[in-house]
């Protein structure tokens, strides 16, 4: 991507998410969204977001590409990898070559190099006064460190995602923090449960049901973990959900 | 940072021994209390839309307050519990804090010694399970890493709760235990869940308890079985096991 196109779709994004930023935005929808930009503007392969939970255990909360073997690599990372160290650290986390990966991270390594499409990996922490809530993880199909300037665009992302987490209420009270990631992260669980019913009802894969989720939630303007609720609850009849190419949602 | 809290710790190293959700909560309450600054803390469930039952309570005042709030109809347990978000309120005495219950904060006022109220649901994606209840006789809120600790804390009673209901076996030596921690949040578990729900037209918690049933039966990690659900190799149907 050349430089000025690339300011202007850097500009798009953070309008597009700032637009999000409005009250009572959903959190999950926030971060689907967010991650799709960093794929966009950094050129990755695949983007996944990851937060703690009240364990300490790094839980996926967002992934670009909803295929088994990225979620897979996204959620090792509860154990070891690239983004737990950027948690643990409140740092970026640069590895630009497989055999670096393997020497610091064997079983996260392996299954990357199982996966067959990735060569590097950076992870980039969620800040939040000093302490990490949760890390950015950006997987490219090309080996080489990410340039700073990109490294820093990423860091930008991953605070609209802490503030977008926090909300705008966020100020200094822990309490703000406990619930915002506690919703998060059940929102996330309904979410995963809702793609379940809608994969097995309409005979879609995965990806293919969220994003007939996400769809019908963004053209109605519901929330995403609302809409999820509803499908699980059996109020919504995912057949009513509309199929691809209805509706888009802009 | 990644340190566990003390309280999530201590549920953690509970061993399973028996399937009495009663003697659970009471377990869960009694960690809360010691491991938190918090002086009671009680358990309520909501079993259906309209049915609740406070399955433990600390003391009489942790009780009186769970009861005044099903009596009025609202409170901080209530609006937990329908909108599956934690309520914290650092001061029942400040009206800024409790303008959406003013009843149930008037009558806490009144009645209790209470000033700080933490009302965490207990919940498993669409499943509200019900939710736990914190007071202090001061007001404040609690540190970050109590918070943190408390959030850790609810998220694995929601499992131990969840857990003893959808075990097949549940508290034979060894056979049963606790719904895993980990696995119990991976993605495919939950994509599985939402297949199986739909294949037998059960609720999630059913859908749930038949994964399990099958992983236990067939001696198989949970997580196997739900990714051979995720990746249609097996189907679920009313007679299997």
């Amino acid at each position: 991507m050349s430089g000025p196109a690339r300011e202007h779709r850097v500009g798009q994004a953070f309008v597009a998410l700032a637009d999000t930023l409005v009250d009572d935005y959903d959190i999950i929808d926030l971060l689907d969204q967010l991650v799709g930009h960093c794929v966009d503007l950094l050129d990755a392969d695949a983007a996944g977001l990851l937060l703690a939970d009240g364990g300490g255990q790094l839980r996926l909360v967002a992934a670009s590409s909803e295929d088994a073997q990225t979620t897979e690599l996204l959620q090792l990372q509860a154990d070891e990898g690239p983004c737990l160290e950027s948690y643990r650290t409140v740092g970026q986390v640069r590895v630009p070559d497989l055999a670096e990966m393997s020497a610091r991270w064997p079983v996260f390594a392996a299954a990357v190099q199982r996966a067959g499409a990735f060569r590097s990996v950076h992870a980039i922490p969620l800040r939040l006064r000093g302490q990490a809530i949760g890390a950015l993880n950006l997987f490219h199909g090309v080996p080489g460190a990410l340039p700073e300037a990109d490294l820093a665009l990423g860091q930008a992302l991953a605070d609209v995602a802490t503030i977008g987490i926090l909300s705008e209420r966020a100020v200094r009270r822990g309490e703000v923090l406990t619930e915002q990631l506690q919703t998060a992260l059940n929102s996330r669980v309904v979410v995963e449960q809702a793609k379940g019913v809608i994969a097995q009802r309409l005979g879609l894969p995965m990806d293919a049901a969220f994003d007939r989720l996400r769809r019908f939630a963004r053209a109605r303007n519901l929330r995403l973990a609302e809409v999820a609720r509803r499908v699980v609850a059996g109020e919504l009849d995912p057949a009513g959900l509309g199929s691809r190419g209805s509706r888009s949602p802009q | 940072m990644a340190e566990l809290g003390t309280v999530t710790r201590a549920l953690l190293g509970m061993v399973r021994d028996g399937d009495d959700e009663r003697a659970l909560a009471g377990r869960i309450c009694r960690a809360c209390v010691d491991g938190l600054d918090v002086d009671g803390a009680a358990i309520s469930l909501f079993t259906a839309h309209d049915s609740r039952q406070t399955l433990w309570a600390t003391d009489a005042v942790a009780e009186l307050l769970e009861e005044l709030q099903f009596a009025l109809g609202q409170g901080a347990c209530m609006e937990a519990a329908t909108t599956g978000r934690p309520v914290l309120v650092a001061d029942v005495h400040r009206p800024a804090d409790t303008v959406r219950w003013p009843i149930f904060a008037a009558a806490v006022v009144d009645q209790t010694p209470v000033r700080a109220l933490f009302a965490l649901p207990l919940q498993w994606g669409a499943v509200n399970l019900g939710v736990l209840d914190l007071y202090r006789a001061t007001p404040g809120g609690l540190s970050d890493p109590q918070w943190r600790d408390a959030r850790g804390a609810v998220d694995t009673a929601a499992l131990m709760i969840l857990g003893l209901r959808t075990d097949p076996d549940a508290g034979v030596d060894g056979a049963g235990g606790w719904l895993d921690h980990t696995t119990g949040h991976r993605a495919e578990i939950h994509q599985a869940t939402g297949m199986v729900l739909a294949q037998l037209g059960i609720g999630p918690t059913d859908a749930l308890a038949r994964l399990r049933g099958h992983a236990f039966a067939h001696q198989r990690p949970l997580i196997d079985v739900a990714r051979d659900v995720v990746a249609r190799r097996m189907v679920f149907t009313e007679d299997m096991i």
